[in-house]
């Protein structure tokens, strides 16, 4: 008994020690290369760096109708947003004259793309239907009109809350992005 | 005879004169209703001419809820919305914010409807009803209005803020801002429930 007992220790601790090693090289080459140098992982874009930005309005295509509540509340919860990101110095509202003096302004502006106005009383009662939707295309560009980063964004409410708050699921989206550019 | 004549005549035309009497006072009520009438109507009229301007000048509506877009004021904030000579004033507990009219570059209204229950709490209480019963509860709502308004600060800074009133107060409001004269311009109706794209 003991013999066999003492090989199968050893086969299974080599088995153990086999996998271990396994994993550990594993996670090693999972490792995300440090930055600067060219790796296998998923190359990360280069944070932009502005003092200020301006969010400009951009009226929607004629054929697109969206509410003005929505738009509004769009635009406001936007800049509350940005502003809580605490990234930029100053977020400057469309139209603000102080912003023609800052050097390195970034102007951010959302197209608007697709708009679906649902329920909340359906969504409630059907739990599956009556979603409010508003997709939009948001855009970094410089002073001069470079665009700096783009990127097509949708804000919806599912399940519970007014039709409103797709617009604030939308600017939390805005907020992340300008997060991850600057 | 003449005695007997003299029993009856008195007696017709007393009776006769009753009669003329009678209809002369029904009459004379009649026309006493309808001036009272006629005076009570231009009485009404009048007093709401004088109460109008009145209004106008300080319009004030409790239970207003700023969607967003004051500065200090939290959004989803319950408050007292007036109407002054000079603009909107829009008063909590511990702050007040004024839209001057000269600012409003414009103002838009429109209808949608609330839960009657609805909330956190709401959510919570619905959540337990058992076999589903919070879906009936979510079928009770209330018509309000939007009332979306549209300006500019010193800086030329575009600003824009969303009040839910009850239905009939926003457009009440907004012609009131109008006649101060706050600009509007035409608007399009989006229409209800459609999916639109580019």
């Amino acid at each position: 008994m003991k013999p066999r007992t003492r090989a199968a220790f050893l086969s299974n601790f080599s088995i153990a020690v086999a996998t271990t090693v396994l994993l550990l090289a594993t996670s090693l080459l999972a490792q995300p290369s440090p930055p600067g140098k060219p790796g296998p992982g998923p190359q990360q874009k280069p944070k932009l760096t502005a003092s200020a930005i301006q969010f400009e309005r951009t009226d929607p295509p004629e054929d697109l109708l969206i509410p003005e509540d929505t738009r509004i509340a769009t635009y406001e919860n936007v800049i509350l947003q940005l502003t809580k990101t605490k990234k930029f110095q100053h977020v400057y509202r469309s139209g603000d004259r102080t912003a023609a003096d800052v050097p390195d302004l970034v102007i951010l502006r959302l197209i608007p793309q697709a708009f679906k106005k649902g329920s909340q009383k359906q969504r409630e009662v059907t739990t599956v239907t009556g979603a409010t939707s508003i997709k939009v295309n948001i855009q970094f560009a410089s002073r001069d009109g470079k665009i700096l980063r783009e990127k097509v964004v949708q804000g919806k409410v599912r399940f519970y809350g007014e039709n409103l708050r797709a617009t604030y699921d939308l600017a939390k989206k805005v907020a992340a992005l300008a997060n991850d550019t600057f | 005879m003449k005695t007997r004549s003299t029993q009856i005549n008195p007696g017709v035309s007393s009776k006769q004169q009753e009669i003329v009497r009678r209809s002369l006072q029904l009459v004379g009520l009649l026309v006493f209703a309808v001036v009272e009438v006629f005076v009570a109507t231009a009485a009404l009229a009048t007093n709401r001419q004088l109460a109008s301007p009145q209004a106008s000048q300080s319009t004030s509506i409790p239970h207003v809820k700023c969607v967003i877009g004051l500065e200090n004021i939290r959004p989803n904030t319950k408050g007292t919305l007036s109407l002054l000579p000079t603009g909107l004033e829009f008063a909590t507990g511990k702050n007040k914010v004024d839209i001057s009219t000269a600012s409003i570059q414009d103002i838009f209204t429109g209808q949608e409807s609330r839960q009657d229950v609805s909330g956190p709490a709401g959510t919570l209480a619905k959540a337990a009803i058992p076999y589903g019963g919070g879906r009936i509860v979510s079928l009770f709502s209330h018509q309000v209005e939007v009332l979306t308004v549209e300006y500019l600060d010193s800086n030329g800074g575009f600003h824009g803020t969303v009040f839910v009133l009850s239905s009939g107060k926003a457009t009440m409001l907004k012609d009131q801002l109008v006649a101060q004269g706050a600009k509007v311009t035409p608007h399009l109706e989006p229409p209800e429930q459609t999916e639109q794209k580019q």
